[in-house]
């Protein structure tokens, strides 16, 4: 009923603006009309049903006056509620109305300069509300205009005193609704700025989640479709995401990871103990970096790497861990190992047999054979020892790619790495009418730490090379301290030499200076590749000098270590 | 009768190229291509020279190494390791009297074992 009456009093009041002053103002005088005109009605009805009690007296004229109010009250209501018509012209009419009906409220002498003196100032301070601030004075005006009628009228001299308190009064209504308004205009800045803000804030909101929607989306249609199983952990170890390809990887349903933890994950049957132990480290200490871990899980084997996940602050908030399916890389891995196992057996042992028979052969061990029959069993054991080089390079190489080839640390003599280079190639050397000259520094250590095998693999292949590619003159090889720290060994020819833009790529895997002299020379181009590699390994450094038509010199610098376990440097600088 | 030299090698060929080699260095052969039957006739016979391969079938080349070093009779018997396994070979050096790393040619054996005649 309440919500009802005010529902219709605002319909009643509504004004027909948009500009937020004038809605104010029309608003405000709807008010007014509206109470004023339901007072008066209810006056006029109160007066007539009294008088149909009591007879009271009443002037015609005043009942009338009741009747001309409400007419006044509702033309000025509809020229306020009209859209066509000014908005001030309600306002100013019925301020005019106003000051004209207090004429008659009291007795002209009272109304000129007695008790109803003041009403005079009502339409003075409602003007600056219902117009403009400043119509105060223009009201101000209008009412001593009306006074000074009604003193007219009644013969008294208009009050000079109250003529200067309506202007008074002007002002300071002027004034306080200068003031207001600003107020108002400000409050209505600082609102329209706060709504602009909030739509701004709304549809940068909307904005962000929109984004956010479509990066989520598409992050999870990448993570869907990965071959790789992913598991996102959170900091307190408990999966909180995974994608599809996780769940053939580990024989797990997303359902059985989401929101378990590391331990559930691993207390599968699938799983070894030692590989749990690994993969929990791996998992739990992500910051140390392991990566590549392998486990069996079930009949898969599984490559697994994690990382720290970190917030924009760096902060750690979790782990990802990848699981990536090698199953198929363990099996070749194993097959290629194998391979090399068997290659490594099965294809020395029947060359190292066509060896020695042809040695047999050659030494007469089956009886005499003649000069033609002497050479052909020379070149067959020759051939068949090439034969046995190129496996070994082979091998040696398919070792070192697998990472299997490993260095040893035993003591060692250099002498006898050079006395044994003068068996294996003297021979070679001589062939070629080479001079092949070895020369150990006095001041070299008797006794070194270091792999005599690889040392002598690397002295042989260098020698080997030296005789291979010199016609004339000689073969050095050298083995020297250098500084305190290190030693090297040295090969150097008197043979072609290299070409300045060969030197750079002579140590990459099957390469020699041109096609051609792969036939020419012998070897696949493992050789100097090999030596490379090895001496990395022992953490040397292999250098090159040619110079053509005078020779090469190549230079291995290897850390010295003269006790086991003790290196003096572990640097390969040279001094 | 000349010295004995005992030949354990599993491959036909190599144990035939051996063989030839030590008899080229004046020995008695014998070949042996099982461990096990190395194993009885190493309690069997004192060789002035046993070649020992490390791969063999049936017992290790280390457990038939360490049961000559262990045996008295056998104290002047000199052990020549034949390995193609360059990291036994640098094992087994200073423990055998002599290391060879496969291939070993003929003439290499022949000379090698040649030395090593007790009557020299």
């Amino acid at each position: 009923m309440k919500n009802r009456l005010s529902i219709l009093f605002n319909r009643l009041t509504d004004v027909p603006t948009d500009f937020p002053d004038n809605a104010r103002r029309q608003k405000i005088l709807n008010i007014l009309i509206v109470s004023i005109f339901f007072l008066t009605a209810l006056a006029i009805i109160l007066i007539l049903a009294l008088q149909n009690l009591v007879s009271l007296g009443l002037q015609g004229n005043e009942f009338y006056l009741a009747f001309v109010v409400l007419i006044g009250l509702a033309i000025v209501y509809f020229i306020n509620r009209s859209k066509h018509l000014p908005s001030w012209l309600a306002s100013f009419l019925f301020l005019v109305f106003l000051s004209a009906a207090f004429a008659y409220t009291d007795t002209p002498e009272q109304l000129a300069n007695g008790r109803s003196l003041f009403v005079f100032t009502i339409p003075v301070i409602m003007s600056s509300m219902l117009l403009v601030p400043a119509a105060s004075f223009l009201f101000a005006g209008l009412v001593t205009v009306e006074l000074i009628i009604i003193s007219n009228v009644s013969s008294v001299v208009p009050n000079g005193f109250a003529i200067g308190g309506f202007f008074l009064v002007a002002v300071v209504t002027w004034l306080s609704a200068r003031s207001l308004e600003q107020a108002i205009k400000d409050l209505r800045v600082v609102n329209a700025e706060l709504d602009q803000r909030v739509v701004e804030r709304t549809s940068e909101l909307a904005t962000a989640l929109s984004r956010e929607t479509v990066e989520a989306g598409r992050r999870e249609a990448i993570l869907n479709s990965i071959a790789d199983g992913v598991i996102v952990f959170d900091r307190t170890g408990t999966a909180i995401l995974s994608n599809p390809s996780i769940t053939n990887l580990v024989n797990k349903s997303q359902t059985e990871i989401i929101g378990k933890g590391l331990s559930d994950l691993l207390d599968s049957e699938d799983v070894k103990a030692s590989d749990r132990v690994s993969l929990a480290a791996l998992l739990e200490k992500s910051a140390q970096n392991l990566s590549n871990l392998r486990v069996k899980w079930g009949r898969k084997t599984l490559s697994v790497n994690a990382a720290e996940v970190r917030d924009g602050a760096s902060q750690a908030i979790g782990t990802v861990a990848v699981f990536r399916d090698f199953t198929r890389e363990a099996e070749l891995e194993q097959m290629k190992n194998t391979f090399i196992a068997i290659v490594s057996h099965e294809l020395r042992t029947p060359l190292n047999a066509i060896l020695g028979y042809a040695e047999m052969l050659k030494e007469a061990v089956y009886g005499q054979i003649n000069e033609k029959q002497k050479s052909v069993s020379g070149r067959i054991m020759t051939n068949t020892q090439r034969l046995l080089g190129i496996v070994s390079d082979l091998l040696d190489q398919a070792q070192i790619e697998a990472g299997k080839l490993k260095i040893q640390m035993i003591p060692c003599k250099p002498a006898e790495l050079l006395d044994n280079i003068h068996g294996v190639m003297e021979k070679t050397a001589s062939d070629k009418n080479l001079s092949l000259i070895l020369k150990l520094d006095p001041a070299m250590d008797t006794t070194i730490i270091g792999d005599p095998q690889r040392l002598q693999q690397i002295m042989v292949n260098l020698t080997n090379n030296a005789v291979k590619f010199t016609d004339s003159g000689s073969v050095q090889v050298k083995v020297a301290p250098v500084g305190t720290k290190n030693w090297q060994i040295q090969t150097i020819d008197t043979g072609n030499g290299i070409p300045q833009d060969a030197l750079e790529y002579i140590f990459e895997t099957f390469r020699q200076v041109d096609g051609m002299s792969t036939r020419q020379h012998g070897g696949v181009g493992l050789g100097l590749s090999i030596v490379k590699q090895l001496v990395e390994l022992m953490n040397g450094k292999i250098t090159v000098e040619s110079e053509i038509g005078k020779g090469s010199t190549f230079t291995v610098t290897l850390p010295l270590i003269t006790h086991n376990g003790s290196p003096t440097v572990p640097s390969t600088k040279q001094e | 009768m000349s010295e004995l030299a005992l030949i354990i090698e599993d491959d036909e060929d190599l144990a035939e190229i051996f063989g030839e080699a030590l008899k080229a260095a004046d020995y008695t052969i014998e070949i042996i291509r099982d461990g096990l039957a190395a194993q009885e006739r190493i309690s069997q016979v004192v060789p002035t020279v046993i070649t020992l391969d490390m791969h063999i079938p049936h017992v290790s080349g280390k457990a038939l190494f360490n049961q000559i070093r262990a045996d008295e009779r056998l104290n002047k018997t000199r052990v020549v390791v034949a390995t193609a396994d360059a990291q036994i070979g640098e094992a087994m050096r200073g423990l055998a009297d002599l290391v060879l790393i496969k291939p070993i040619t003929f003439t290499q054996l022949r000379d090698l074992t040649f030395r090593l005649h007790q009557r020299k």
